[in-house]
């Protein structure tokens, strides 16, 4: 039997896991890393990158090096998220037939979960050289609070990597059971999650192999590349004061700027000061121009300190869900990159009135508890159970604009419920179910997963049918409706498809095409 | 956990006596619970770990009640197509399947699910099996124990067939009893009151058994779990699919798909052997496509291009001394001389005694500067064609 991999799929790196004799082991790729940038690239004449490769070129190739692709995916490209990367990427974002983004690269279109799936292939690329032996099941993980539509996209990203996955599970979840594989004991634990895209907590408790999520909270929209941004702004700004000139528009300076930016970042994490100097960086009225500065520690904590805080309000909010106090957590684990900002790591330990945990690196702890709970699922260990939680509240539009919650944010999956719904109004024939995610009581408001049409309903006055609408949510959070005539025994039935995913003819159509390019991407 | 002794008493099981009024009797709370959990399905063995009371003394509560009348022993034959007992009557519980040994679920298990299903409709405190006055962390603790046999993940890929469904319906009330007793507010209302009043407001009963089997359809579908037969059934599959690709010469698809199969079943000797046969055709598929483009970049004059679909086409059909000769050439004419010397020196090797492909890598050779190399190769030419005019003139050159 082969064996199954855990793979963190993040938004600027990525990392895969094995579980070998019962010992999690994270597998380097070919340069030796442990991690793999989420990056893939086109070059000048048509060659497909992914990874070190894809960065290390992205500076001279800005315009056909796609990075941060999850923050697109699952999205339309009218929302605000997706608008806003737009700013901020030298790559083209494009409309697609589903309203979905799409990123335009080399000439081609590509959707989200094809991009994804090019990262996918080549972790899965990286476990088979290690392990020297096909690899067709893998454990993905994704932010704690990303939406169905997001969840979906991610698993046709595996599909079309040509991996079977299990299971999506969620980061701070990931983390938890990597922390609490082989150790006993009863435990509550906060999962501090902030990643390059991506800001997640979640509250636990542990006890005799459970681990039971209380609640979970985040941002899918708040990370380390926000840090990144706000110090190239403040690069950007200085340079136009002191040197009059305006690099904003200049797409290779930026990328120059944004590689600056974030060793700069890391850099300070270990020291004071830095020298941040880029010359030749663009061309005055004198000739070449120069970008030489120094950045201070205090400089950068003083640009980011708000993004920081807004993070505790969320810890807060996914206390009050999980019904504790700060002085009932006995655990806090740091995940992610940017947490090893001396900053985040003051303000969560202020926080919370205790040191964070040191034992687990924040960048591979994540994949491990994937590669976890796949050894958990496929061994049917029954040592070791993971009951995890729905990060938003699932519902149906209902008559004024209203959101019907059906199914609760933090209820313990997999569930399934259902509610009896009736017509407004006389002789009605047809209702429309308009399925949604979040949390404001007005329907627009929240994220839209599908709807779908439930007709030939017997005439009657209105208030009378009784229309049953069933809800499931699964292991991966991936929804499910029903809804049913009870009257007529008449039923529609969607797994919602979302924004952005795929048919399964379109997916086969993908993963021909790649196949076409793997020894491109073997390179 | 497993049972204490599996003696013969501990496989019997009881039943109330019909026409029995249990009501009569004067218990105590802790009896009149082990009372309530005697279905004419409930081993005692299982009777005596979960009741309230100290084995010993759930032994003697047993015999005097049988002695009196009040319960009576079911035979082992009768026991799985037994129905359910007067004091249980179940109408929202599906029908309980039977004990089966063939499933991936011990005995033991299977037993105790059996048993908690057949409680399904108690109050959710006998749910759970614990006091009515249970404490918060007492609660939480049976949650977690009966999670570890509940939650779907527990049976992932297991053939376990009636079972799953009754595994979904009791994972989905043990949710709901916990959830209604964790929270101190709703923990009162809801003590001891049988689950089925709570379930829905009268006016909707009509309805229930309709909704019950919409969702008993849709959750049996999310939650259905798969065992490793199933695995292989799955490899089946898709090898079958690769081979119906196969047959029609869609190569890429065929190759895919057995590389699947192959992922699921890692033993199966057969998709091995048949692998190598349609990744060879799917090569074959790949390395055409690839010279057309290569041929197609080469009239438009896009050297780097043809030379980069070439080297792939190489890559495909490595055994084509003629493609890899071609690469070569315009690799020369490039200037990429060590990607030319790969080139021509692997169409020599494949074609030693041909005397195009020496002096071709003679040439390149020289054109890099190492005439000692060159000098050997383009002597190796002649010595193969004789006539050959441009290795002579190479020689002269040199």
């Amino acid at each position: 039997m082969g064996r199954v991999i855990g793979i963190d799929l993040g938004t600027t790196n990525s990392c895969v896991a094995v579980l070998e004799n019962g010992q999690p082991s994270v597998i380097p790729n070919s340069g030796g890393y442990k991690t793999t940038p989420s990056m893939f690239a086109i070059t000048q004449d048509g060659k497909r990158l992914v990874g070190h490769l894809a960065k290390r070129q992205a500076i001279t190739n800005a315009r056909n090096t796609v990075f941060a692709a999850k923050r697109l995916i699952g999205r339309r490209f009218d929302s605000e998220e997706v608008q806003r990367s737009q700013e901020l990427c030298a790559y083209e974002i494009v409309r697609g037939p589903n309203d979905d983004a799409r990123i335009q690269v080399g000439g081609k279109t590509f959707t989200c979960p094809e991009v994804a799936a090019f990262i996918l292939r080549e972790m899965r690329r990286v476990a088979e050289e290690y392990l020297g032996e096909p690899v067709g099941e893998a454990v993905i993980t994704v932010p704690a609070y990303f939406n169905d539509a997001q969840r979906q996209c991610t698993k046709d990203a595996g599909k079309i990597a040509g991996l079977e996955v299990l299971r999506i599970v969620n980061e701070p979840t990931a983390a938890a059971m990597a922390y609490g594989f082989n150790r006993s004991g009863d435990e509550k634990v906060a999962v501090y999650d902030l990643g390059g895209g991506t800001f997640d907590v979640s509250i636990l408790e542990m006890s005799e192999g459970v681990i039971e999520v209380l609640a979970t909270a985040g941002n899918t929209f708040l990370g380390g590349e926000d840090f990144d941004r706000r110090l190239v702004k403040h690069l950007l700004e200085g340079f136009r004061e002191s040197e009059g000139i305006d690099l904003s528009g200049d797409a290779m300076a930026l990328q120059r700027l944004k590689d600056a930016a974030e060793k700069a970042k890391c850099d300070l994490s270990g020291r004071e000061r830095v020298e941040v100097n880029l010359p030749f960086i663009a061309t005055g009225p004198g000739g070449p121009v120069h970008l030489s500065v120094e950045l201070t520690r205090e400089t950068l904590e003083r640009l980011v300190d708000d993004i920081v805080q807004g993070t505790l309000k969320i810890v807060d909010q996914c206390m009050t869900d999980a019904g504790l106090g700060r002085e009932q957590i006995d655990q806090v684990i740091l995940v992610g990159g940017q947490t090893r900002m001396p900053l985040v790591q003051q303000a969560v330990a202020e926080h919370f009135g205790k040191r964070p945990h040191k034992g687990v690196n924040p960048d591979e702890v994540v994949a491990v508890g994937a590669a976890i709970q796949g050894e958990t699922l496929v061994t049917q260990d029954d040592n070791l159970l993971l009951l995890d939680v729905t990060p938003l509240s699932l519902g149906i539009a209902t008559f004024g604009g209203h959101f019907a919650k059906l199914i609760e944010r933090n209820t313990t999956v997999p569930v399934a419920k259902s509610h009896i719904f009736t017509t407004t109004r006389d002789n009605q024939s047809a209702v429309k179910i308009r399925v949604l995610q979040g949390e404001s009581d007005v329907a627009q408001e929240n994220d839209l997963l599908g709807e779908f049409v439930l007709s030939g309903i017997r005439p009657a006055r209105k208030g009378e049918p009784e229309i049953d609408v069933s809800f499931d949510i699964d292991a991966n959070g991936i929804v499910s409706v029903s809804a049913r005539d009870l009257a007529t025994g008449k039923e529609q039935s969607i797994t919602v498809n979302a924004t952005g995913t795929l048919s399964e003819e379109e997916i086969h159509k993908i993963i021909e095409e790649q196949e076409l390019y793997e020894v491109q991407l073997k390179e | 956990m497993r049972l204490a002794g599996q003696s013969a008493e501990d496989e019997s099981v009881l039943r109330l006596a019909p026409g029995c009024d249990p009501a009569h009797l004067s218990l105590s709370p802790a009896e009149g619970f082990l009372l309530s959990r005697i279905d004419g399905r409930t081993p005692r063995g299982v009777l005596r770990r979960i009741g309230a009371l100290p084995p010993a003394d759930i032994d003697r509560c047993l015999e005097r009640w049988l002695e009196a009348g009040v319960l009576e022993r079911v035979r082992a034959s009768a026991r799985s197509a037994a129905g359910a007992p007067p004091p249980a009557p179940a109408p929202a519980a599906p029908a309980l399947p039977a004990l089966d040994p063939s499933l991936e679920i011990g005995l033991e298990l299977q037993r105790e699910l059996l048993d908690f299903a057949a409680r399904l409709d108690r109050s959710y405190h006998e749910i759970l099996g614990i006091a009515k006055d249970a404490d918060e962390r007492a609660i939480k603790k049976a949650y977690f124990a009966w999670s570890k046999r509940l939650h779907p993940d527990r049976y992932f890929r297991r053939r376990i067939g009636p079972f799953a469904p009754l595994v979904e319906a009791c994972f989905r009330k043990l949710l709901e009893a916990y959830e209604l007793l964790s929270d101190p507010q709703t923990r009162g209302e809801v003590q001891a009151r049988p689950v089925r009043a709570a379930d829905a407001p009268p006016a909707r009963r009509s309805s229930l058994e309709a909704r019950r089997r919409l969702r008993e359809r849709v959750g049996a579908l999310a939650f259905a779990a798969r065992a490793t037969e199933e695995r292989r059934r799955k490899a089946k599959s898709f090898f079958e699919a690769g081979m119906a690709a196969f047959a029609k010469e869609r190569w890429l698809e065929a190759a895919g798909a057995v590389r699947l199969a192959i992922a699921f079943d890692l033993e199966n000797a057969v998709f091995r052997e048949r692998f190598a046969e349609v990744q060879r055709r799917a090569h074959e598929e790949r390395a055409k496509a690839l010279q057309k483009q290569a041929e197609g970049a080469l009239e438009l004059r896009d050297f780097p291009q043809a030379l980069r679909l070439f080297e792939e086409a190489v890559h495909y059909r490595p055994a084509d001394p003629e493609l890899a000769m071609r690469a070569a050439k315009i690799a020369q004419a490039l200037g990429e001389l060590r990607k030319a010397k790969e080139l021509a020196a692997h169409a020599v090797e494949l074609a030693p005694d041909h005397a195009a492909y020496r002096r071709t890598l003679g040439l390149v050779y020289r054109d890099a500067g190492l005439a000692a190399n060159a000098k050997r190769e383009l002597e190796a030419a002649l010595r193969c064609d004789p006539s050959d005019a441009e290795a002579k003139a190479g020689l002269r050159g040199l």
